[in-house]
């Protein structure tokens, strides 16, 4: 009776908590569910009218090739071969790679830049025309100017990602607030003290949004100089591979591989500016 | 001594994007002593905050060197620690933090448990001990401010310069902080200098207030002592007898600037019109009853009938707004006290001879003397009593106001304390106050009694906070009140102007006079534009049924005389009189050359004329000589030098020679 009484008490707990949980959050797992379950629907009904040729959703799981690459991504059967998990870390690790480097570059020369106007004047209109480059403009180039495809690949994620670290860096430091620098200057505090201690705690908002831009853009550019770059592993050249051999719901299965991670890579980004930049 | 801060002539000039310059400051000098507290004060964009940057070396001036200690200031530095106006501290770091980054990197020579203590001291100073571990942003305004003081007193300035520290802050905050300020500084004996726009908030916390005049250019328009004994409390300075009068020189002087300002932007050209040299006549005057020849002649459109079409009337609160006026030259002419021409010309103002006409008297009799109430219940009722009462209660110091040095009030009552004994500087203490402003500093007690125009008796009477003690009547019947005066370069510009001001103006004095118009001409100046009062409080009538008498029932007023046989003639035996007294009370020297001012500060002939040509007067009378109460006779023929010898209470006074400018000549 007793254990029964309090094993009831606790469901009613588990129960209440699940409603709570329910009430606080139920809009907003509901209503994404309602859209996504939309979009799939409306398309698996275009695709079955026949009003295009593209495979509709549920062929990832009609398709025998597709199935297989879905439930078994860690296959590796050697070779360009292998399950997408593998294709994707590939491409992850040239994007981490890549994306570093423009970190590290970008948020240096933007001190530099921000801190010395004359250094700012000589250099912006140039970044202002780097910039201006998409990614795969820098394809050929990278292709003909450095030794192999790995490298040329990281190179243009590098330069695709610096513009938007560099330059915000550069703002962050530029807007440094002036009371800020007159107590620095009042104070008359050591250069080391004021970096570290002002500037870059000042600037450091901005350098976050460059680095949450630049890793979206990391991204894009990873798929599009792979497609690009042949005869390497990773995501972007499977969707190649695969739309060459007219392997449709394969390319639908990657493109889902590849916004999923692009969410997943922004969420983190943004997860490390919470944990440095409490306030904001 | 030499100065502790001494900012030598400096300029600051800025370049602009457009290519010009602008100059913030022109020729500022100022010496600051040890352990000082300065104000500096002014309107927005007057250069203060400039002039704080450049004492803190934050910015340099273009021309000149400010020096701390002997040495001229080529940087920042923590010596010169500044407190910023909007707390300058870093968001990332607690209270702790802040002030340890200071006290770290200022204090390097002591040990690391030293720094600790004197951080830990100084958070404790403006306690803050319960916040120590927070960001800034979870502070409000006042305790963020104290963290900024907290920072820079830490760190042991020489000099702490507060720039508009309190500004952002309401107004409790703000009280407890001030207070606080000022407990630290005079413990530490802080040297400081802050940037204000706070009136009260300068008079609290200062020893000399600074201020500043209106850009470009801006410069030291004037420096307050304050001289308020420390330590202050901000709920009891407000009851020191200087505390009214700093504030409301400052407020005076702010309202001046904002006044030039408009000025300046409006540029006016001279307009000739009608074979007249200027029909835009800028005219001041000070809200009495005795305005109403200048009101009725606006309203009732004199001025215009005479051809000045374009005549804009000034209503200034006090006298030295009239002075002000005149002397910049921003006001053509103005309603004036009887003696302020000869005032102006003997160099009263500025010590600086400023040849001043007059040729009409625009109204006569109209002033009183009113005391507390509380002396008419102590039985004083004439000038013997009220020196008895003072020498029963020689204890306390009694306050009596006049309007300004050179007006008939402060004549006309310093005579009467004379003659009943009493020295009106050593028995008691006369302070210069505005019109206005007296009947409410009667019933705040920081005054005992005043002499001043109507109404202002009446409405104290009416009241019930004073009585009139004594009218003109009793003690000059007939004496010159308010007379129009304007420059002698300005009257030798415009002959054909002043002569039509004359005559605009001696028609409405005419018109004020005649008792069919009383009704009107009372509702003209009780109205907002002029004396802006009840209308009960303005009367204007029939001199014998308003004479004062203190029996039951009171009847308790001063009439005026705006018209009548000689009543508006400029009077040579009056002005003559009227130096006598100015020398006597050691305001001006009395002038050796008295023939001489006489003849050129009464201008009889431009009143001959106009009277002549309204077919008003017989300008022939002369006045008689001139009789008071206490029965002296003053003559015109007597000497003067003699009747002020023959005086018995009266300052050191000396005969001079008073130098005026030669004519300038007339402009054709």
């Amino acid at each position: 009776m007793v254990a029964n009484a309090q094993n009831r008490v606790t469901g009613t707990n588990v129960s209440d908590s699940l409603k709570s949980f329910w009430q606080k959050n139920g809009e907003n797992i509901f209503l994404p569910l309602i859209g996504v379950i939309g979009f799939i629907a409306i398309w698996q009904l275009i695709s079955m009218s026949g009003i295009t040729k593209l495979p509709p959703p549920s062929s990832i799981i009609t398709d025998k090739n597709t199935r297989t690459l879905l439930l078994y991504p860690f296959m590796d059967r050697g070779g360009l071969d292998k399950g997408l998990f593998w294709q994707t870390l590939e491409s992850l690790k040239r994007v981490a790679l890549g994306y570093s480097l423009a970190a590290i570059v970008g948020i240096g020369l933007g001190i530099l830049v921000g801190t010395q106007p004359k250094v700012n004047k000589a250099l912006d209109p140039l970044f202002q025309f780097l910039r201006m480059i998409a990614p795969l403009a820098w394809v050929p180039i990278t292709l003909i100017a450095l030794p192999n495809v790995q490298t040329a690949a990281i190179f243009v994620i590098f330069i695709t990602a610096i513009w938007p670290i560099l330059i915000n860096t550069t703002v962050g430091v530029q807007q440094i607030p002036d009371d800020y620098k007159n107590v620095a200057r009042v104070l008359q505090i050591s250069p080391r003290k004021y970096f570290f201690k002002i500037l870059i705690p000042s600037a450091l908002p901005y350098i976050f949004t460059g680095l949450r831009i630049a890793i979206g853009l990391a991204w894009l550019a990873i798929i599009a100089a792979e497609i690009v770059m042949s005869g390497v592993v990773g995501i972007g050249f499977f969707i190649w591979d695969a739309y060459q051999q007219n392997y449709v719901s394969e390319v639908i299965l990657a493109v889902i591989y590849i916004g999923g991670v692009g969410l997943i890579l922004d969420r983190f980004v943004a997860w490390i500016q919470r944990q440095i930049l409490p306030q904001s | 001594m030499t100065a502790f801060v001494a900012v030598d002539n400096i300029d600051k000039v800025f370049s602009l994007s457009n290519g010009g310059s602008y100059v913030a400051l022109k020729g500022i000098g100022l010496e600051i002593k040890k352990g000082e507290f300065i104000s500096l004060i002014g309107h927005s964009g007057c250069g203060k905050s400039t002039l704080l940057n450049m004492i803190a070396g934050l910015d340099m001036p273009s021309e000149g060197v400010v020096l701390l200690d002997g040495d001229t200031i080529k940087r920042p530095g923590p010596d010169k620690m500044v407190v910023f106006q909007n707390y300058s501290l870093l968001p990332w770091l607690t209270v702790r933090e802040n002030i340890s980054l200071a006290v770290d990197e200022v204090l390097a020579h002591l040990s690391k448990e030293e720094r600790q203590q004197v951080v830990e001291q100084h958070i404790k100073m403006v306690g803050l001990q319960p916040h120590a571990e927070k960001p800034p942003a979870m502070l409000s305004g006042g305790q963020k401010q104290r963290v900024a003081i907290a920072r820079a007193l830490a760190i042991r300035p020489k000099l702490l310069l507060l720039d508009e520290p309190f500004g952002a802050l309401d107004a409790l905050t703000r009280g407890n902080l001030q207070e606080q300020l000022m407990q630290i500084c005079e413990e530490n004996e802080v040297t400081a200098v802050m940037v204000t726009h706070d009136v009260d908030e300068a008079v609290l916390l200062s020893d000399r207030i600074v201020m500043l005049t209106n850009g470009p250019g801006s410069q030291i328009g004037g420096i307050l002592e304050v001289d308020i004994p420390r330590p202050r409390k901000r709920m009891e300075v407000v009851k020191h007898p200087s505390y009214y009068s700093l504030r409301s020189e400052i407020i005076y002087f702010l309202n001046q600037q904002k006044r030039i300002k408009k000025i300046r932007a409006k540029k006016t050209a001279v307009v000739a019109r009608h074979g007249l040299e200027k029909v835009n006549l800028e005219i001041g005057f000070v809200p009495l009853t005795a305005c109403a020849p200048v009101a009725v002649a606006k309203e009732k459109g004199f001025f215009a009938k005479h051809g000045l079409d374009e005549v804009n009337l000034v209503r200034e609160a006090s006298w030295r707004g009239i002075v002000d006026g005149i002397a910049g030259g921003y006001l053509d002419a103005a309603q004036m006290p009887s003696g302020m021409p000869v005032w102006l010309t003997l160099g009263g103002h500025n010590n600086t001879p400023l040849p001043t006409v007059t040729s009409l008297t625009m109204t006569r009799n109209g002033n009183a003397i009113t005391l507390a109430h509380k002396f008419y219940e102590q039985g004083v009722i004439s000038a013997t009593d009220f020196k008895r009462m003072l020498l029963e209660s020689t204890e306390q110091q009694h306050t009596l106001g006049m309007v300004h040095p050179s007006s008939m009030h402060n004549l006309l009552l310093r005579y009467w304390l004379a003659a009943g004994g009493i020295d009106p500087d050593r028995d008691v203490q006369l302070k210069t106050i505005p019109p206005a402003q007296m009947v409410a500093d009667l019933r705040s007690g920081t005054i005992d009694g005043y002499c001043v125009g109507e109404p202002w008796n009446l409405r104290a009477a009416m009241e019930g906070v004073g009585f009139t003690v004594a009218t003109d009547l009793e003690i000059w019947q007939g004496h010159p009140g308010k007379v129009l005066g304007v420059r002698e370069d300005w009257a030798a510009a415009y002959p054909n102007t002043h002569i039509a001001l004359v005559k605009a103006l001696l028609e409405a004095c005419h018109y004020c006079a005649d008792p069919a118009n009383a009704e009107e001409i009372r509702r003209i100046v009780a109205g907002r534009d002029y004396v802006s009062t009840s209308i009960d409080y303005v009367h204007l009538g029939d001199p014998n049924s308003y004479t004062c008498n203190l029996d039951q029932p009171m009847r308790e007023y001063a009439h005026h005389a705006f018209y009548g046989e000689g009543m508006n003639r400029p009077s040579r035996t009056e002005t003559l009189w009227t130096m006598t007294q100015l020398a006597r009370w050691g305001d001006t020297p009395f002038p050796r050359n008295w023939m001489e001012i006489l003849e050129r500060t009464c201008q009889v002939t431009v009143f001959s004329i106009a009277a002549r040509e309204l077919g008003l007067l017989d300008n022939s009378y002369s006045r008689g000589p001139i009789r008071l109460f206490d029965g002296t006779v003053f003559k015109s023929d007597d000497d003067p030098i003699a009747y002020l010898n023959s005086l018995e209470i009266k300052r050191d006074f000396s005969v001079a020679e008073v130098i005026i400018d030669s004519r300038p000549p007339r402009v054709a």
